[in-house]
Formats: structure tokens, C-alpha cells, sequence
């Protein structure tokens, strides 16, 4: 049974082998940005000749690196931006799997009106928001700190993590649930040790998803931060945009930077991700 | 009685956490927001009461119908070419092909990038000096690739949606393919059987089968279109005069360039109503079940 299967689906690779002829050109093309970036971060600010239509330079060096290095406190940058993603993923995901586990297997009043409001939020532009939530982390005491900023997204990064979660929960089934009550486990339990760890694929796409927010945002950094040495790594390239205008490749090297760690976690999880999603679209 | 008591308080237990953020960061800003609306305020010193001024004045301003119409532009052109390029992809992509997971990641790669990385490098691309486009329109004699699309008023608007379906496609791709995971393989084979091609299969099976798909992806591109701020503001930060602003923008700009907080929160209410009631329209209309998962 699964041999044919196999067979079949190697079948049908084969018989799509002509796909490759569309597909590497495209996705070369597609490309081009993203080796642009990585190809002018090794462009030397003493030669700024480029080839290959602009995107390569033509004397490649580690130069740029160096300088970002020596010029800007690019760790303290790179500090702030892991400050802030790494709590609010975690927020996110344990919070917002609580939330999806009462909402899939616990009774919970007034389940409509929280339904509501997750919709509402899950639509609400954070743009829409900035200048309100600027005036409550002024309030709060927030205001230039990054607790502020990683509370904010954890808000804002809930609804998709809750809908998503939950419906991989319901996947679940409720035997598991009552199985787990009839030997005696708490709430807490079960949502721990049985629900949690079987959420995983969702939780992956909650990860990336989440990070995409956190680490690559920089409109509420850009007005609840300001002091530079809170600023996160997306803000550099604004903030000292007078220097990089002769400095290019120096800029590129900033941007290479900025998406080292999302591209290493996206590797990390991809597996997971067209499961994950698979489960909550269902 | 009491068992469901305490039912109720386990349940708010867990919930507790996630309303406690909420409350503070989504529904309080949109309270907040109501209420600045009516003022006259530069976000400092003490606003004065206006009532619907802002209003009145916000649907006479003409760079709020231009953000209105980027919106009417922006929604439709980058919608229908991601989700056609992404469900292409993702069918050439859904049966196993050498390296399949090679091209995934390259197509979904610009989607997971900051905002900031692909405004700055599309940029450059765009530079008519020594951007990509020039250098190619010189070798192919394609002299309007050497365009300033950027700061042409023209095609600033065009030039961000374009960029937009760079970084996004991805992204429909992935929901594409985890859409057609769930077609059961047995119809398909059945449609076989009976006689229908590829290319009937693809139009009349698998296309409407993914209807959940198409609609996740319809809503989550009208959502993404209008809160679209981070790209723009890169680009072309809204202009050149006005041209390419989106509500977001224009908002950011009325409170913390031109300091009118009074006027900035009018239009971020006119976002939120805009984007709640097309998104409550889409729920209506199609059913919630594609959002919360339950049976429809």
C-alpha cells in the first residue's frame, strides 16, 4: 500500500520534471532582491563599482562588517531586538495557549463576546493603535522601556496564536480530555502535559508568525523608544540614515544582519509550517 | 451548582492572562481613540471638545480620498496576483518534486523579512541611477525601466503594490499548500477514473475545494492591505505629495509630524470601522467557520 504510493508519487515527480524549467528561472528571479542584499553588504565603501546589473560589487570585502562593528553598538542593537521578540513569543505562546485551551475544552461565560473581541483584534491595524498605546505606556510608565514594547506585541500577536492554537485542539480528541479527568488530572494538567505538546505543528507557525511581528516591526519602537541605546536592530537604518548615505554597503551590511535570525528560525520550524497551517485552515 | 462555579472559574483562569492584555493594549487604545477623535489636540497640552469637526473635516480632506482610492487599488491588485502566482506555485510544489522544499523556502523567504530590508533594497532597485531597473532597460534598450517610479506620482502607488506582491506571495503559496493537504486524494483519483484532464481536475475539484482557503486568504489580504504602513513609509513615506499615502500613514503622519492627535485618531477610527465591517461583512457572508475553526 505504501509502496505504491511511493511509487506513485515518485511517478508523478517524474512526470513533472519540465516544471523545473519554470520554476528555477522564477525563483532565481525571485531571488534577486535577497542576494542583492547580501551582495552590496560586500561592496567597499572605496569602491562602489557594482556588476551584474548592480546587484554584485565588483571588488567584494568583509569590509562593511567592520566598520558596522566599529561604528555602531550593534550587539546592544541586536540585545534589544532579542529582548524584545524572545519574551513575547513566549508570552504569546503560553498565554495564548491557555486562552485556546479554555476556549476549546473548558466552560467558559460570555464565550461569544470574548469570540468577538479576538476577531476585533485580530483585524485592528497597529497603526491604528500606535497613538493610544504610546499615551497608555506613558501612563503606565512604559514608555521607553522594552517591557512596554513586548507587552504590546504579545496584545497584538494573541488573536492569530489563540484561533490558530484552538483549532488544533479541537483536533484533539475530547476522549483524550475525558480519559485524562477520569484518571485524575487538573485542568492544568491536562492542558500541560497532554494538550500543549500535541499543538506543536501550530505552534510553529505561531513562532514565525509571532516573530515576524517582534523582531521585524519598527513603528512602535520608532515612537515609544528614545534613547538610542533601547533602539532595536530595525530601527539602525533609520536612526543613523545621514551616515549610511555614503556609506551603502554599510547599510547592507545592517540588513543582513537584521535577517539572520528570522530566516534561522523560519529554517528551524519550516517543517512544521504547511501542517500547522494545514490544521488551522481546516 | 458549585461544580459549575468553579467550572466557570477554571475556565476565566486560563482565560485571564490573554483579557488582561487585551483589554489594556486593543480594547482600551480603541476607546481611546473614540474619544480623541473628538478633540482638537495636539496630544500635549489640553485638547478642546469638538464634537464631529474632525469628521466632517476628514471625509472634505483630499489627501484622505487618496488614501481611500490607494486602498481601492491596493486591495484588489495585490489579493488576485498573490493568491494566482501562490496557488500555482503551490500546486507545482504539492507533489513531491526534487527540492520542492528548496523552492518553498525561497518563495516564502521575502515574506519573513523586515519590512525595512525590503523597502531599502527595493529601493536601490528602483534607483534610477544605479538601480537594477536602469542597468537592465540600458542592456535590452527597455529605455522606461530607468523610470523614477518611486518619486513619480503617477506610479509611486504601483511601485509599493508591486513590492508588496514580491514579499507576499509566499505567503498565499504556504496557505495554498497547506489547503491542498487536505483534499482527500480519493476524489481526485475518482475524477481520473471518470476521465478529467489536469487541467479540468485543477479548475473544477481542486480550486473549489479550497474555498476556505481562498476566503482565509481574501480576508487576511483585505486586513493586510489596510493596515499596510511599515512598507509604504519605507518607500515613499507616503509620498511624493501625498500620492502613495495609505490611511496608516497619513494617520502617522497627523500625529507625530504634524502633531494633530485629534485628527491622527479620526482616521485611525475610520481604519477600524472600515476594517471591522469588511471583515465582519466577510464572517456574514461566508460563514465564521473558516476563522474559528468549527464545523460550518
Amino acid at each position: 500500500m505504501i509502496a505504491t504510493a511511493v511509487r506513485r508519487r515518485s511517478r508523478l515527480a517524474r512526470r513533472g520534471r519540465w516544471l523545473h524549467a519554470v520554476l528555477i528561472p522564477l525563483a532565481v528571479l525571485w531571488m534577486v532582491p535577497v542576494i542583492m542584499v547580501i551582495g552590496l553588504s560586500l561592496m567597499p565603501s572605496s569602491n562602489p563599482e557594482t556588476t551584474l546589473f548592480g546587484i554584485l560589487p565588483a571588488q567584494p570585502s568583509f569590509s562593511n562588517y567592520v566598520i558596522v562593528w566599529q561604528q555602531n553598538p550593534i550587539l546592544l542593537h541586536a540585545a534589544n531586538s532579542l529582548l524584545i521578540a524572545v519574551p513575547s513569543v513566549a508570552i504569546v505562546i503560553v498565554v495564548g495557549s491557555m486562552a485556546a485551551f479554555a476556549l476549546a475544552r473548558l466552560r467558559v461565560p460570555l464565550r461569544g463576546l470574548i469570540f468577538g473581541t479576538l476577531i476585533l483584534a485580530l483585524v485592528l491595524p497597529m497603526s491604528g493603535i500606535v497613538v493610544a498605546t504610546f499615551k497608555i505606556l506613558q501612563a503606565l510608565g512604559l514608555y521607553n522601556s522594552l517591557l512596554g514594547l513586548v507587552l504590546a506585541y504579545s496584545a497584538l500577536g494573541l488573536p492569530f496564536a489563540i484561533i490558530i492554537i484552538r483549532t488544533s485542539f479541537l483536533a484533539i480528541p475530547y476522549e483524550t480530555y475525558e480519559a485524562a479527568v477520569t484518571d485524575g488530572a487538573n485542568a492544568w494538567q491536562i492542558f500541560w502535559r497532554v494538550y500543549f505538546p500535541l499543538a506543536r505543528p501550530a505552534l510553529a507557525v505561531v513562532v514565525i508568525w509571532q516573530v515576524m511581528m517582534s523582531w521585524n516591526d519598527f513603528l512602535l519602537p520608532l515612537v515609544t523608544l528614545s534613547s538610542n541605546e533601547l533602539k532595536p536592530l530595525t530601527l539602525v537604518p533609520l536612526a543613523y540614515r545621514g551616515i549610511f548615505l555614503s556609506q551603502p554597503g554599510a547599510l547592507f551590511a545592517v540588513l543582513v544582519l537584521i535577517s539572520i535570525p528570522v530566516v534561522a528560525v523560519f529554517l528551524l520550524v519550516q517543517r512544521y509550517l504547511v501542517n500547522g497551517l494545514a490544521g488551522a485552515i481546516k | 451548582m458549585r461544580t459549575k462555579l468553579r467550572q466557570n472559574i477554571t475556565g476565566l483562569l486560563f482565560l485571564l492572562p490573554a483579557v488582561v492584555l487585551f483589554a489594556v493594549f486593543v480594547v482600551y487604545p480603541i476607546v481611546y481613540n473614540m474619544q480623541a477623535s473628538t478633540l482638537d489636540w495636539d496630544g500635549v497640552n489640553a485638547g478642546t471638545f469638538v464634537g464631529f469637526d474632525n469628521y466632517v473635516k476628514l471625509f472634505q480632506d483630499p489627501t484622505f480620498l487618496i488614501a481611500l482610492r490607494n486602498s481601492a487599488y491596493w486591495i484588489p491588485l495585490t489579493i488576485i496576483p498573490q493568491a494566482l502566482i501562490g496557488f500555482l506555485l503551490a500546486l507545482a510544489l504539492n507533489r513531491g518534486l526534487f527540492a520542492s522544499t528548496v523552492y518553498r523556502a525561497i518563495f516564502f523567504i521575502p515574506a519573513i523579512l523586515s519590512p525595512v530590508v525590503v523597502g531599502i533594497v527595493w529601493q536601490r532597485i528602483m534607483d534610477p541611477f544605479n538601480g537594477v531597473f536602469t542597468s537592465v532597460g540600458k542592456a535590452t534598450g527597455l529605455d522606461w525601466l530607468g523610470g523614477n517610479f518611486l518619486a513619480n506620482p503617477q506610479t509611486a502607488i504601483f511601485a509599493v503594490i508591486f513590492v508588496n506582491i514580491w514579499m507576499w506571495t509566499g505567503f498565499s503559496m504556504l496557505f495554498y499548500l497547506a489547503g491542498l493537504q487536505l483534499i482527500d486524494t480519493s476524489v481526485l483519483e475518482a475524477a481520473k477514473i471518470d476521465g478529467a484532464g489536469p487541467l479540468q481536475t485543477t479548475a473544477r475539484i481542486i480550486f473549489p475545494l479550497l474555498k476556505s482557503t481562498h476566503l482565509s486568504l481574501l480576508l487576511l489580504g483585505i486586513i493586510g492591505s489596510l493596515k499596510t504602513f511599515e512598507l509604504v513609509y519605507v518607500l515613499t513615506q507616503g509620498g511624493p505629495a501625498h500620492a502613495s499615502e495609505m490611511l496608516p500613514t497619513y494617520a502617522f503622519q497627523q500625529a507625530f509630524q504634524l502633531q494633530s492627535v485629534g485628527y491622527a485618531s479620526t482616521i485611525s477610527v475610520v481604519l477600524i470601522v472600515i476594517a471591522v465591517a469588511s471583515s465582519l461583512s466577510m464572517v456574514r457572508v461566508f460563514g465564521a467557520g473558516f476563522i474559528s475553526g468549527d464545523e460550518k
